[in-house]
């Protein structure tokens, strides 16, 4: 059995690729699945941040890449879940230090081990995205409801599609009074520009910033309203069928969803 | 070399002699921070106060700078035609639609980094530093090629960062890619001083107690921003958003003028002492 290779990328940065790596991979290993996140942003790591990992780190993916310790020594194990792994970053060193030969050895090597491994991705479409590209089988897109995010995207899922991996679609932090009043762009005026299959909705939750600097992923407190939406990302990963109109209890998903037929 | 009696008696901290203009990078090693907004808003806001201004786009690939503006449907030529000399400077110098001393030189957006000689790049910075008062380069998120083009040519940097830890931790790294050459002034940007107040966000003490920078602003989150920015209307115009006054005030104190630091707390005594002691002390 071989992993499910996944990269999370956006083309702009700040969108949310982190911290959706993060939460989606702990909801996976929440449903038992053994997964392993690795941060392909050598020299602005950041997912031991949101992972509250950063103390623990011995060593990291350049010095795997470089011989110079085990994949499975880099390999850090989040106490809080059974299955959830990290491979960390390089911080000190740059993008050029891995060629994107040694990054899909290493994917394919923790995909020996592992059900999932979920790679994310730096930010812009240079070395540092070829790199996390390099080893993934599928790709999901995460995006938010501006323009130059979509711009940003569009430019990134062209460039993934030439390479033959297929792209899902996650949008974030969507605000449903903004989309409302006609401020902000909504779900089916992002999909129908990315023309993308859709697995995920995050409305913007102030949450996210709270549990982002102190290191606790949002799924592990099940009473986070963006815990649920976290684990129906998921259980669509797993192939289940979770209908998006269950995202909102108000209904207000319902609405945005009307006109769009595909979910 | 000065012969206009009134130049002499401006004070030196003046940016703005005749002659060469200052080239300022913005950037902040995390993307998503408010760089290109940051960009759009100092350059109008200078602009209107009757400087000469030129952004340039050096997100190659990536370009946003000329949505942000609203300007994307009047781009003909961009960077790299004018590096590799395909279209000439004033071919390529979009005038912006609401200030008429803006302008911008928009990026390639089907070509990569690696295409941008840093050589030629640092040139053409220095050609418009020549003719412009103010050179605005919008850097790209990251460390890579597109972040060493966009500084070749700087004279100064502006290090944009959120409340965020992850956000704080890139700009440090950036700070030290920097080097010695900058030495960089701080916007916190996207600050809710609700949040700030329930202990759920980083304040600007926080983050600059980490940093340790000269801190040249500090933006409050509002709706607007984002409203702005696909409208393709520069809050700086907008004489009614606190943000537009914050981007002002900021533009103001690049000239070297002292305004005060803008209030981006909430009404809570304490919170507000707090902060307004930390402003107090760095002025």
């Amino acid at each position: 059995m071989s992993a499910r290779r996944i990269v999370f990328t956006s083309g702009k940065g700040g969108v949310g690729k982190t911290t959706t790596t993060v939460n989606v991979g702990a909801a996976l290993a929440k449903r038992g699945a053994r997964v392993v996140l690795v941060d392909a942003d050598i020299g602005l790591r950041n997912l031991d941040l949101v992972l509250g990992l950063e103390k623990r780190i011995v060593f990291d993916l350049v010095e795997v890449a470089e011989g110079r310790c085990q994949l499975r020594q880099a390999l850090i194990r989040d106490k809080r879940f059974e299955s959830l792994y990290m491979l960390p970053a390089a911080q000190t060193r740059d993008k050029e230090a891995v060629s994107e030969e040694q990054m899909a050895a290493m994917i394919e090597e923790l995909a020996q081990s592992a059900d999932y491994v979920l790679i994310d991705s730096p930010a812009g479409i240079e070395h540092g995205f070829k790199n996390a590209v390099a080893g993934a089988k599928e790709a999901i897109i995460v995006t938010i409801p501006e323009v130059s995010a979509i711009r940003d995207a569009d430019r990134v899922i062209g460039k993934l599609i030439a390479k033959g991996i297929p792209v899902r679609l996650i949008i974030n932090r969507i605000r449903p009074e903004m989309v409302r009043s006609g401020d902000m762009l909504s779900i089916e005026d992002v999909c129908e520009i990315l023309s993308a299959e859709l697995i995920g909705i995050i409305p913007d939750d102030e949450d996210v910033i709270d549990t982002t600097n102190r290191g606790e992923p949002l799924v592990l407190d099940d009473s986070k309203r963006l815990a649920s939406m976290y684990g129906k990302i998921a259980r669509r990963l797993q192939g289940e069928i979770v209908p998006f109109s269950d995202l909102n209890s108000r209904g207000f998903f319902d609405r945005l969803f009307a006109g769009l037929k595909a979910g | 070399m000065m012969q206009e009696l009134k130049l002499q008696e401006e004070p030196l901290s003046t940016p703005v002699a005749r002659g060469r203009g200052t080239a300022i990078v913005v950037t902040s090693g995390k993307g998503g921070v408010g760089k290109t907004t940051t960009v759009a808003n100092l350059g109008t806001a200078l602009a209107q106060r009757g400087h000469d201004v030129v952004l340039v786009d050096a997100d190659v690939g990536l370009r946003n700078l000329d949505i942000v503006l609203g300007l994307e449907n009047r781009v003909k030529h961009h960077l790299l035609d004018v590096l590799e000399e395909q279209a000439s400077l004033d071919d390529a110098l979009v005038a912006d639609k609401h200030s008429p001393q803006l302008r911008l030189l928009a990026s390639a957006q089907t070509r990569e980094k690696d295409d941008v000689d840093t050589q030629k790049m640092r040139a053409l910075i220095e050609s418009l530093a020549q003719r412009f008062d103010y050179v605005l380069i919008d850097c790209p998120a990251g460390i890579e090629r597109g972040f060493q083009n966009a500084i070749a040519g700087a004279d100064e940097a502006i290090v944009v960062c959120t409340p965020e830890v992850s956000a704080v931790r890139d700009v440090d790294r950036v700070v030290g890619l920097l080097g010695n050459r900058f030495r960089p002034r701080l916007i916190v940007n996207r600050v809710r001083p609700e949040l700030v107040a329930k202990g759920k966000m980083l304040s600007v003490d926080d983050v600059n107690s980490i940093l340790r920078l000269p801190l040249l602003g500090v933006i409050a989150d509002e709706p607007q921003v984002l409203i702005a920015s696909n409208r393709g209307e520069p809050l700086a115009l907008d004489g009614s958003s606190k943000a537009g006054a914050a981007y002002r005030a900021i533009a103001a104190r690049l000239r070297g003028d002292d305004v005060a630091m803008p209030d981006v707390t909430v009404a809570r005594p304490g919170f507000i002492k707090k902060l307004s002691a930390f402003f107090g002390g760095r002025r």
